[in-house]
């Protein structure tokens, strides 16, 4: 590396910083000045202090929409990393011919989610849905439900899609992951006479302790950013059970223009993603990598 | 019938490993088969879904609604170029070709030239722009989509491609920068010093050393950058409204609540958009397997 | 090899290059582009968007030069999101679809609507309409929408047929409402067919019946901020929605389904009544063109309001007033009213409010029977999305389903649309 005192370097810079300072950052600096607002998006603005973060504090249907985000990303952690990280073993056990398999797996990673949401809002759908009829063919219609339109089963719901689409995408990292543990160290243990699920146990998850933390971040941050599923499906619905703070925020800002008050939402779910973003790389940070050289 | 096709395939192209022959060879083999029936079933949980689609789009309403597992008494196409058309699922296509392609291209070249910088020179100011695109790593959409919704309202950009173009590359930039510095940071020093003594200025050494050194960097990168930017949706909704200019994720959804009521043209739609990306995967897995892993673990 | 290097990165920079000139072009297109004429609306169903695209057609015809681009959204997305983005983008239509009320006085004072008073009176548009249309279109002075339809946004469509079949009348009353949904239920059919995901459908049925128990006032004024919703009326008025619920009038589906899948109930015979508007009969000519149905008005609620009120709105279209073609823009309305596209609406279902539309002869008797409900009613009730403030409409509405689910009690419900309020 030359310390450099032209403008070169920051020729290669301006560019990228430029479109990213302009679609991203400045958006970023708005977004915090319009939380001390009220503004309904082109009229005037009339500075209004904290009163939003105030309103946000005390409104129910935001911190609803907070518990309900939390209980998605919980399932979503088991259907997604925990059963990802299962398929994974399972596939590790064997690496040769499971190739099918994980294109399987893997394919609706590759789907729109709004695809996603359409096919299985049919699945879900309780006329001529799938899941319903697979239960009539069992013998099981007690079990048979308006899926989404019941607030008992509407969030798992769509947390179900959400761990369909993703569980396939944390088997392959996983996968990964298991491909970089030693050969040596699985073959002492099966000599020390360790089954597979003692190897899966205690040799292997230990060793790609890493990818599983990352997998955890981007689980638990994305999951907060979750919306498609959530908008396609049901908008909020049944009776605010699937209301999560993005499609709480885009309700106030697009369709009731309260761009003052969304905005201050918006803040609050930046400063929680961020900081979990920094507490889990910090996390990251002082358990210096083992495996992966 | 798509499962059948790619194992097939895959089977094929595996030949050497002697799978079949395996099969017979030792006494443990049962529960090699009950392994495999097991991932099989598994297999077909997951995809059904997709296959109850694509049959479904063969029927007509009241098939679907009579007999949803039976398989399709006839299979017409028909209503697929009906979808097509009336779907205008071709013009959704162009436009996501383009969104994607001019966001990709962008995210590649700005990045590479941001993480060159970054990687090859000190410079006032260097920790600070990559703390930024650091942070932009962490930053949620939801931390600047209501200012950037209005600014670009008040820039009239809404309504142009531009409305996407920019926010994906943007949004993409981060990460791309940041793993294509750890790319050219592997780089020896000495094949940049060597030129820059031949008398190369630095674009040159950019574009002549650097960007084919990145060239698996870049192909990561654009894999990654091209499935987001393809299946984005929330700035797709909210920027554009023009039905000629939509992507398919928002034009899909269009489609839907336009046709919600014949559901073998929706099933055909989804179908449509559907099976390219599958074959696409089941051609590029590998590449595409590898950059996701490399995209979301580095 | 750096021949090979350079060529590659040439060929990047042209690529990019190109595809960039590209998508500028296709980009700017729009904007730059002063001879087209942009109308944007909800997507009014199949029949009636092959009558818009003819009279496009017959528009470009006698204007070689003007290029119509029709814009048909979905619905709630244009209702809420959808109009606001356009009318600020970069490609503003120039023509838009809105409702009367307080949404159309909103766009005035945002300064989206053209005053087209001269052109009603001695313009293009003159002798069109009976004048008294426009003074519920009129905003300080200056009339500011023509109108295309008086919808009454929720009556209680039934299946004569199955009514026949198991011997039934329709509904006059609350307690014969009760009554027949038991009846209807015994037979195992869905008495009420309602998609109510985006909680306007059965929304705008039970804030009538809101309406005719706590009466038209009460219920304006709650509506429009000046009271409390809290009050035992409402608290009453709610407790027949409640009883709705007990006596499973509705399907069990009706918040998890919007309301294109709430109409396939009832068009396939799986539910005996519906309650929705009056497009019903428009979009029944495409998706059910066999069905015999017929309406009868909310029945009779025992309450403070007028019983014989009906739920309605005027709708139409505005000039943007941002627009550089107004006066194109008011010569489209006048083709879009002529006599000939009057009746080709007509034969879509939709009857335009045009003094023409009278004397066409193949109205639907259903279509024409709702219209003249409209006009001889006696109170009309504006719905709470079109009339009043749209989260004030949503946070009853947002109660109502909660209470027809069966997953509030009246009292709760209604003390939390002021909550929700502050």
């Amino acid at each position: 590396m030359k310390p450099n005192r032209t403008v070169t370097p920051y020729l290669f810079l301006v560019p990228a910083m430029a479109v990213f300072g302009f679609a991203v950052l400045f958006p970023v600096i708005m977004t915090f000045a319009y939380s001390f607002t009220e503004w309904n998006g082109y009229g005037a603005m009339v500075f209004v202090g904290i009163d939003n973060y105030v309103k946000a504090a005390q409104d129910v249907l935001f911190r609803d929409s907070f518990v309900h985000v939390l209980i998605y990303i919980a399932i979503t952690i088991v259907l997604e990393v925990v059963v990802g990280l299962v398929l994974a073993g399972l596939v590790s056990v064997r690496r040769r011919g499971s190739l099918w398999f994980r294109v399987a797996i893997f394919t609706p990673v590759m789907l729109p989610m709004v695809v996603v949401a359409v096919l299985w809002a049919f699945v879900y759908n309780n006329d001529f849905g799938l899941l319903n009829a697979a239960l009539q063919t069992l013998g099981l219609e007690d079990l048979q439900r308006v899926w989404l339109g019941d607030t008992s089963t509407a969030l798992i719901a769509v947390s179900v899609v959400s761990g369909w689409v993703y569980a396939g995408f944390y088997m392959t990292i996983f996968y990964a992951a298991f491909n970089q543990v030693p050969t040596e160290v699985i073959e002492a243990a099966r000599l020390d006479g360790a089954g597979e699920w003692q190897l899966f146990r205690r040799i292997k998850v230990p060793m790609i302790r890493n990818a599983i933390t990352v997998a955890l971040l981007l689980c638990i941050t994305g999951g907060f950013q979750g919306f498609d599923l959530f908008y396609v499906m049901t908008n909020g619905g049944p009776y605010g059970a699937t209301e999560i703070p993005t499609t709480y925020l885009v309700k106030s800002v697009f369709t009731f223009q309260n761009v003052g008050y969304g905005s201050a939402m918006a803040v609050v779910l930046t400063v929680v993603v961020v900081g979990l973003g920094l507490i889990f790389t910090r996390v990251n940070r002082e358990k210096p990598e083992e495996v992966r050289s | 019938m798509s499962i059948d096709a790619s194992n097939k395939q895959f089977d094929s192209a595996r030949t050497h490993t002697a799978k079949h022959h395996a099969g017979r060879r030792t006494p443990l083999r049962i529960a090699d088969v009950l392994f495999t029936a097991a991932l099989i079933v598994i297999a077909v949980v997951f995809f059904f879904p997709m296959l109850w689609m694509v049959f479904s789009s063969f029927k007509t309403n009241s098939a679907i609604f009579a007999t949803p597992f039976a398989l399709p008494t006839e299979i017409d196409f028909g209503r697929w170029v009906e979808a097509f058309e009336v779907g205008h699922i071709g013009q959704y296509a162009l436009n996501s070709v383009i969104v994607t392609g001019a966001s990709v291209l962008a995210i590649l070249l700005l990045g590479a030239a941001a993480a060159f910088s970054f990687s090859r020179y000190r410079f006032r100011g260097r920790n600070l722009f990559m703390g930024l695109l650091a942070l932009g790593l962490l930053l949620p959409l939801q931390s600047y989509f209501i200012a950037q919704s209005t600014m670009f309202t008040q820039l009239a950009i809404t309504d142009t491609r531009w409305a996407l173009i920019i926010p994906y590359t943007a949004m993409g930039l981060p990460l791309a920068v940041y793993l294509l510095k750890v790319y050219l940071d592997a780089v020896p020093d000495e094949l940049f010093e060597a030129a820059r003594i031949d008398g190369a200025s630095d674009l040159r050494i950019f574009g002549s050393i650097a960007l084919p050194l990145l060239r698996p960097g870049l192909a990561t990168v654009a894999i990654f950058s091209a499935l987001s930017s393809w299946n984005e949706f929330l700035l797709a909704l909210l920027y554009i409204q023009d039905d000629a200019l939509k992507t398919i994720p928002t034009g899909l959804l269009a489609f839907s609540s336009r046709y919600v009521t014949d559901y073998g043209l929706l099933f055909s739609a989804l179908s449509i958009v559907t099976l390219p990306m599958i074959v696409i995967y089941i051609v590029f897995n590998k590449q595409i397997v590898e950059g996701i892993t490399a995209g979301s673990v580095k | 090899m750096p021949v090979t290097r350079k060529k590659t990165l040439a060929a990047v920079a042209a690529l990019s290059a190109t595809a960039l000139i590209l998508t500028g072009c296709s980009a700017d297109g729009g904007s730059s582009d002063d001879n087209v004429l942009r109308i944007a609306m909800g997507s009014p169903g199949e029949a009636q968007i092959r009558v818009w695209d003819d009279v496009a057609a017959q528009y470009e015809a006698a204007n070689p030069d003007v290029t119509v681009e029709m814009n048909y959204q979905d619905d709630d997305l244009y209702q809420t999101i959808g109009l606001p983005n356009l009318l600020n983008g970069r490609n503003a239509p120039d023509i838009y679809f809105e409702w009367a009320g307080a949404r159309l006085e909103q766009r005035a004072a945002d300064g989206f609507a053209a005053d087209l008073t001269e052109a009603v009176t001695s313009g293009p548009i003159a002798g069109l309409f009976d004048d008294e249309v426009f003074t519920s279109l009129t905003v300080d002075g200056a009339v500011v929408m023509v109108p295309h339809s008086a919808d009454v946004t929720n009556v209680l469509w039934y299946n004569e047929d199955i009514f026949a079949d198991a011997g039934l009348t329709p509904p006059t009353t609350w307690a014969e409402l009760l009554d027949t949904c038991d009846a209807l239920n015994a037979e195992g059919i869905i008495p009420i067919a309602s998609g109510n995901k985006d909680l306007w459908a059965a929304g705008n049925w039970l804030a009538h019946l809101t309406s005719r128990v706590v009466g038209e006032e009460a219920y304006s004024s709650a509506l429009a901020g000046d009271t409390d919703f809290n009050t035992p009326e409402w608290i009453e008025a709610f407790g027949y929605v409640e009883e709705l619920a007990d006596h499973n009038c509705v399907n069990e589906s009706v918040n998890a389904v919007d309301d294109n899948e709430g109409a396939q109930l009832f068009f396939q015979g799986k539910a005996a009544m519906h309650a929705i508007g009056s497009w019903l009969v428009s979009w029944a000519i495409d998706e059910a063109p066999d069905l015999n149905f017929d309406y009868v008005n909310l029945p009779a609620m025992p309450g403070e309001g007028n019983q014989e009120s009906v739920i309605g709105v005027v709708t139409g279209y505005v000039v943007n007033a941002k627009s550089t073609k107004q006066d194109e823009a008011a010569e489209f309305l006048a083709l879009l009213n002529s006599d000939e596209n009057v009746q080709q609406f007509i034969g879509a279902e939709l009857t335009p409010m045009t003094l023409s539309a009278a004397s066409g002869e193949d109205i639907d008797s259903r279509t024409a029977s709702l219209t003249s409900l409209l006009e001889t009613a006696p109170a009309i009730v504006l719905p709470p999305d079109n009339g009043y403030d749209l989260e004030t409409a949503n946070a009853l509405y947002a109660a109502l389903a909660e209470v027809l689910g069966g997953q509030s009690s009246p009292a709760d419900a209604v003390a939390g649309i002021d909550q929700k309020l502050g």
